[in-house]
């Protein structure tokens, strides 16, 4: 069985992960990834859910050791929802995170700042298929509040589409 | 045939409707963005334009885990270095 736990991108991350309690808590029965353990503390709360799952504000994020530094965020409220992720830097080391007023706001972020990835916030991009490989649209971003556990997915604001695709050597490459 | 588009100027404090449901206020103006108020039925989805491309990219993310699209989820971890993921019960 895994335990869902923020992934180990930094102290914050560590402390929290191992704080785990059981206030709330319950086995999902996941069909793509077998049985998570969770408990309130490790899951992260999406206020507008994300585009195209309004309804999914509740999410978990695992990791399965073997498969690092793969994310999957797993639906607390429908087993068969789950997406792939990675760490942002991971795809592209030289990312830099635009986070607009109104999104720093829904995961309550102190107006006016920038948030350090792996201390203040995570940052995941979601895999996407296509054809034969993934890509990741960068201008679309996962970003949770390490300090709160709220996420919410960045939506590009006019800015340049910043997509990466998998090539075949498994290294991310800028996608046309 | 293109589709016609009614303009109307509106200042802060005024607002539109449409149809019978649907009011749109206009909040705050700035020198670079409009902030606006959206009253509308809980079934009609209000949605930032460019927010449509994410959900959907968002709807073909979820088929990745789900299997239901090439390349398969193992073909993606073995790609990435890691192990065929689990499909029953992961490590403890």
């Amino acid at each position: 069985m895994m335990t869902a736990a923020l992934p180990d991108c930094g102290e914050a991350v560590n402390n929290r992960a191992t704080t785990l309690i059981t206030a709330r808590s319950g086995v999902i029965h996941s069909p793509w990834i077998g049985d998570i353990e969770w408990d309130s503390r490790s899951e992260l709360l999406f206020p507008h859910g994300l585009p195209g799952f309004e309804d999914h504000r509740r999410m978990l994020p695992v990791e399965i050791p073997s498969q690092r530094p793969l994310v999957y965020l797993q639906s607390v409220e429908c087993a068969e929802v789950c997406f792939l992720c990675l760490p942002v830097l991971a795809i592209d080391p030289c990312f830099q995170l635009e986070l607009s007023e109104e999104e720093g706001a829904a995961i309550f972020l102190p107006e006016n700042c920038a948030p350090e990835i792996g201390v203040d916030v995570l940052c995941l991009g979601l895999l996407i298929p296509s054809d034969t490989t993934v890509q990741a649209n960068l201008s679309a971003p996962i970003v949770v509040n390490l300090h709160n556990g709220r996420g919410v997915q960045c939506v590009a604001h006019g800015k340049t589409v910043s997509r990466f695709r998998l090539g075949q050597d498994g290294r991310w490459e800028p996608a046309c | 045939m293109g589709t016609s588009v009614l303009v109307l100027r509106r200042k802060a404090g005024e607002a539109i409707a449409i149809g019978d449901g649907i009011e749109i206020s206009v909040i705050e103006i700035s020198p670079t963005r409009v902030k606006l108020g959206v009253i509308a039925p809980r079934e009609i989805s209000v949605l930032r334009k460019e927010t449509i491309a994410v959900a959907m990219e968002n709807r073909k993310a979820a088929e990745l885990v789900s299997g239901n699209v090439k390349p398969g989820l193992q073909e993606i971890v073995r790609a990435l270095g890691g192990l065929t993921p689990k499909m029953s019960s992961g490590p403890s």
